[in-house]
């Protein structure tokens, strides 16, 4: 790194890639205790990121990846690991989001977090969040990735658990570590087993490879493809692994902002699309997954993020509070990307990445907002008629609101409709869960919104709410304008300029009823469905309806089909049970039975020898005689 | 120049002279001249990190004096890429061993002088080039130990702990003497020199019913020594009875004397031994990371679950070493440094918590972190360590004998995964959630936390270790490598080869993007 030119545009990389880690240093090291300046530090160093990423939007204008110089950080007997960046339309459209949304949201918290004793160890966790999550995003290998892979999962712990003390957010940054892991765990695996097969943990490399020689994987490219499949399950929160999510919003709500709209979950659904070549080689299953046939792993995950979707958006139809109604829906949507990947559609997945993080980090601000002008009241029931009195909250969380159910011209409605098209040519059993579900998004995003906004204050606290500051909802009102616009100009034309020749702005924005008007229409018409449907059942309503006529129904949907009481009980007779039968075979069988044998028998051995050791003369003359006569006896046997 | 190595060791066995004559009442010149020794030595052995010559095979800073040549035992010191990270690390623990030392309030002057006799004898093993000064030098270490643990340690069980790890150890040591003797007798070189005996024996390889005895003996032997299931109960037990600096020195740096012994010699000289076991060494190591690994989710006393999480790093080690390749070994190699700098900070850190509590039951602790936050801040990153986080130098070992595992054995390496991401970060965060995390407990209004700078300063340096080997390894790996290749070399040595294909494209250049144009006239 010191050998290159700083002159060079491709070594502000470096810098971009640093600046948030630098600043973590420096508020850890120096500024622990001046919680003003860490804050400006921390803000600094992602705006900077920000500012410094347009620079390689130029870049990329005329050729498709900008060539960073890489360092080489391990080199052992062919495992050749590279501290090196990529750049192209993918990770720079990423990048882009990243600090972006990061930078919005690290202005929204300095006044979120105004009073909290902790505010520089709030600020230097958020920096090495960001500084994990571009390590994911800029990665050229693997190997790279994993290592940043782990370190979004350790500041996402640190910054769920930030408030420690409290017992319930200590639980949850456990609960989101421990899930995440289990998905790494067939991340490191699939990508040893790549490494092995394909020799190489570099991105571009193995593509090659693997594209030069599809059959190079054999009998192992589905078990690969899921096992990676596995560290997207974690980090994008598909079932089964997404219990982890709806317990993290533990944390600040502008964490949830960060974490849980515009950067870690949206990790997987990135990563995926980063390695999506690995889907594309000769298909094939070990023996002992042979049963699966033709099944491919593609179909798998299709499956997966299907069936999260529609299992999220039931859960998030009963749920009361207005981060977990907003964290289910964020579940829901990443469904929505992964089944997108799922049928090949990486672009319509990344589409729908960026909008959704435009608008659900607006939506996650917004109810950070809410929750702080009403006293931390999360409860939609004990709010209402929020619309006055917080003005500009409420607007942007109308314009969230409807650009999240898809509703033209806003950005979620292209992002969207390109997700239902796909499913509508790949497969049509799919379509119909999307648009299922695209009705249930509307209906419980307008319960939200009608509960928590219109009719009268239910509680003292909704009563005397007042907008918050203007550092927060300036925030809001910057992130409203992507929300808007972003669908005018097409980012699938940016990412893949090859497919979209002609640009201009009515192509786009009609597009959609071009290309495939079966799902533009059947999209509009759920989102027309839903919404009647809310409006119907919550207008005026002092409690929720829902209960009484779906009866049990209701009540499995808000305790989430009982799967994490599900998954304890599996974790204390599986996991629970092997570390006590270990335990005990520890204690009683290894340092019980042997240990305490050998210690028995040197202790008897000993005690016996002291019996000997009488101190009488004529003791040891007889013992000495008696030895003298066995001696001679041996000897003169023969 | 060659005295370097020689001053290294010798510094702590002059300071346990100078405690010795030192009367009992200067207690502040007693801890002060074991602080200086140890400091002095650490220094030292970071400027023979540094001036080490990477690359290049053999022993550098020899140093050898005659001392009974009929015999063929000569003393002879040296370093090559596998032994100097080593001795950093050991010099590094030591002086933090020292540091947090201050905890001993009572019969000083016997402490320091076996606390610096341990030192010495520590790291003159892993310098001596002499099979006879190896052996010698572990035993100087290995006798204090009990001493200790027997004398300072703590707790009911000290007397049955103490006694424990005698016999396990005496044990272990007895078959790895009978090996070692076994071998240089074999090789017929009539010297106890390593370079010699290994000279030897490559111009003429042992047969293979000689190496079919002699291997299980080092193994076992060797074996016992780093816990090697199902011989580990001794550790945990032991650990958690012993004073902290010697849980500290034993646990980190010690410990890894039979490890040392298995790549220095047994693997290599030994190589029809050695690939006949190895399928055993895998199955074991999983009980290792496993076993180990379930039994320490279940242990309530922390100092039990770091003891058990010891132990199961321990297994990672094993496994890199089965695999008999470069990547293996070497990792292996890492994880020996990352390992000792962590189990001395994990054990020094509940020795911190120990002092003031007098227990070390977790379901008393909770809330730790807010009235001391250096400590508990330590602690967070020596558990994030523990369980395989990147950044960490344990990290880039474990995943490098993972990655030269799976290959061998897939299926051992498939669960070892899960032991080191998964089992791991069960128990070790549920360490921090029970010892940090939480409403502050009763016990933890009293807390104190680390505040001068001497009682800081052990801590840092574990973590500064941990972190710059974590984030460039090439520190270690550029050293070890080359001495690991040849010794693989010897230890595959008539096995069909079974090497990692080489990318054939090389890590700096990339071929040009598809799209752009030849810009060439």
């Amino acid at each position: 790194m010191s050998d290159t030119n700083l002159m060079l545009p491709e070594s502000w990389a470096w810098v971009i890639f640093f600046l948030p880690l630098i600043s973590a240093v420096v508020i850890t090291l120096f500024t622990r205790n001046q919680p003003q300046l860490s804050g400006w530090i921390s803000i600094a160093a992602v705006s900077g990121s920000f500012l410094l990423s347009w620079l390689f939007f130029g870049l990329l204008q005329q050729t498709d990846v900008v060539q960073v110089p890489a360092i080489t950080w391990l080199s052992v007997d062919g495992l050749s690991v590279e501290l090196g960046l990529l750049f192209d339309r993918m990770s720079l459209l990423m990048l882009l989001v990243v600090t972006g949304v990061g930078t919005l949201i690290h202005i929204f918290s300095a006044g979120y977090m105004k009073d909290d004793p902790s505010y520089s160890r709030y600020f230097a966790s958020l920096s090495l969040f960001v500084f994990s999550m571009l390590g994911i995003v800029l990665a050229n290998n693997l190997f790279m990735m994993f290592i940043f892979w782990e370190l979004v999962g350790v500041s996402s712990y640190l910054l769920i658990g930030f408030w420690f003390g409290k017992a319930s957010a200590a639980d949850a940054c456990k609960k989101a570590f421990l899930t995440n892991r289990v998905g790494d765990f067939g991340f490191l695996l699939g990508i040893i087993i790549l490494w092995t097969l394909a020799g190489s943990v570099q991105l571009d490399h193995l593509e090659q490879r693997l594209v030069a020689s599809p059959a190079m994987l054999g009998t192992a490219a589905g078990l690969v493809g899921l096992l990676i499949f596995m560290g997207a399950m974690g980090k994008s929160a598909q079932f089964p692994l997404h219990v982890w999510l709806p317990d993290a919003m533990e944390g600040p709500t502008p964490v949830s902002a960060l974490i849980h709209a515009a950067t870690m979950v949206a990790a997987g659904v990135y990563m995926l699309c980063r390695v999506f070549f690995i889907y594309q080689v000769t298909p094939g299953w070990p023996a002992c997954l042979a049963f699966l046939g033709n099944i491919s792993a593609l179909d798998i995950i299709a499956w997966i993020g299907g069936f999260t979707a529609l299992i999220a958006a039931l859960m998030a139809i009963q749920q009361n509070d207005i981060k977990r109604i907003l964290a289910y829906s964020t579940l829901s949507q990443l469904g929505y990307m992964v089944m997108s990947v799922g049928l090949a559609g990486t672009t319509a997945a990344m589409y729908h990445l960026t909008t959704h993080a435009f608008f659900k980090a607006m939506l996650f601000l917004g109810a950070g907002s809410v929750i702080y002008a009403a006293h931390h009241e999360q409860d939609i029931w004990k709010m209402g008629g929020l619309k006055e009195k917080l003005p500009t909250t409420f607007k942007t969380f109308v314009i969230g609101t409807l650009a999240l159910c898809g509703l033209p011209p806003l950005s979620g409605f292209f992002s969207k409709d390109e997700i239902l098209a796909t499913a509508f040519n790949q497969n049509k059993f799919l379509f119909v869960l999307a648009v299922l579900v695209a009705t249930m998004t509307t209906f419980y995003m307008f319960r939200l919104v009608i509960v928590a906004f219109f009719g009268r204050a239910r509680s003292d606290s909704a009563e005397h709410a007042h907008e918050s500051p203007r550092i927060m909802t300036v925030p809001l009102i910057v992130l409203a304008v992507p929300t808007i616009l972003a669908g005018f100009f097409g980012l699938d034309a940016f990412l893949n300029p090859a497919a979209h020749v002609s640009a201009n702005i009515f192509d786009h924005l009609f597009a959609p009823f071009n290309h495939s008007p079966f799902a533009a229409v059947f999209g509009l018409g759920a989102v027309l469905l839903g919404g009647t449907l809310a409006v119907s059942l919550y207008w005026q309503a002092q409690r929720d309806p829902l209960p009484e006529k779906m009866q049990c129904l209701a009540q499995i949907m808000r305790d989430r089909f009982y799967l994490d009481e599900i998954y304890t009980a599996l974790i204390a007779v599986t996991q629970g049970a092997l570390s006590f039968l270990a335990d005990a075979a520890d204690r009683y069988l290894i340092s019980g039975f042997v240990v305490r044998g050998v210690q028995g028998t040197t202790d008897i051995m000993g005690r016996a020898l002291r019996l000997v050791q009488t101190g009488n003369l004529q003791n040891y003359a007889f013992v000495l005689a008696i030895s003298v006569a066995i001696i001679l006896l041996f000897v003169f046997r023969n | 120049m060659s005295i370097l190595l020689t001053s290294i060791i010798g510094l702590p066995f002059a300071g346990a002279l100078a405690v010795a004559m030192i009367p009992r009442n200067n207690r502040l010149i007693i801890r002060s001249v074991a602080l200086l020794v140890t400091m002095v030595s650490m220094l030292l052995a970071t400027y023979l990190f540094s001036e080490f010559q990477s690359g290049v095979l053999g022993y550098q800073f020899v140093h050898e004096i005659a001392w009974i040549p009929s015999l063929g035992i000569n003393y002879a010191v040296g370093v090559d890429g596998i032994s100097v990270g080593i001795i950093l690390m050991g010099a590094i623990v030591a002086f933090a061993a020292t540091c947090l030392s201050h905890e001993i309030t009572e019969r000083e002057k016997e402490y320091y002088f076996l606390l610096l006799m341990m030192i010495g004898g520590i790291l003159g093993a892993f310098a001596s080039l002499d099979l006879f000064f190896f052996f010698a030098f572990h035993e100087f270490a290995l006798i204090p130990t009990f001493i200790m643990i027997g004398v300072w340690g703590r707790g009911e069980n000290k007397n049955y702990a103490a006694f424990n790890i005698t016999i396990y150890l005496t044990i272990g040591a007895l078959l790895a003497l009978f090996g070692l003797i076994a071998l240089s007798v074999q090789a017929g070189a009539n010297s106890f020199d390593i370079r010699v005996i290994t000279a030897a024996i490559k111009a003429k390889p042992l047969t293979g019913a000689v190496q079919a005895w002699i291997f299980p003996l080092l193994l076992f032997g060797f074996g016992i020594l780093v816990s090697l299931w199902p011989f580990h109960s001794w550790a945990p037990l032991g650990y958690s009875a012993a004073p902290t600096a010697t849980a500290m020195l034993h646990a980190g740096v010690l410990k890894k004397f039979g490890l040392y012994g298995l790549i220095r010699i047994a693997i290599p000289l030994m190589p029809i031994g050695s690939q006949a076991w190895m399928q055993v060494i895998a199955v074991l190591c999983l009980g290792n990371i496993l076993f180990c690994g379930f039994v320490a989710m279940r242990q309530r006393d922390l100092n039990l679950l770091i003891g058990n999480s010891s132990v199961a790093h321990m297994g990672f080690i094993f496994l890199g070493i089965a695999s008999l390749t470069t990547l293996g070994v070497t990792g292996a190699v890492v994880i020996i440094i990352a390992h000792g700098l962590l189990a001395a900070l994990s054990f020094g850190i509940s020795g911190h918590i120990y002092h003031q509590t007098k227990t070390l039951d977790m379901d008393q602790m909770g809330g730790f972190l807010k009235p001391m936050p250096f400590v508990g801040a330590a602690m967070v990153m020596a558990m994030m360590a523990g369980c395989g986080l990147p950044g960490f130098a344990n990290f880039v070992g474990e995943s490098m004998t993972l990655f030269a595992a799976w290959k061998v054995f897939p299926v051992v390496t498939s669960l070892a995964v899960w032991g080191g991401l998964v089992i791991g970060a069960v128990y070790m965060l549920r360490a921090i959630r029970s010892v940090l995390h939480g409403p502050v407990s009763p016990m933890g209004e009293r807390m104190i936390d680390a505040v001068s700078f001497w009682r800081k300063l052990p801590f840092a340096l574990l973590l500064i270790g941990l972190l710059v080997f974590g984030v460039w390894p090439r520190l270690i790996t550029d050293k070890v490598n080359p001495c690991v290749e040849e010794i693989i070399a010897m230890a595959t040595f008539g096995q069909p080869t079974a090497k990692v294909v080489p990318p054939p494209v090389k890590g700096k250049q990339r071929p040009p993007s598809r799209k752009r144009p030849a810009a060439r006239p």
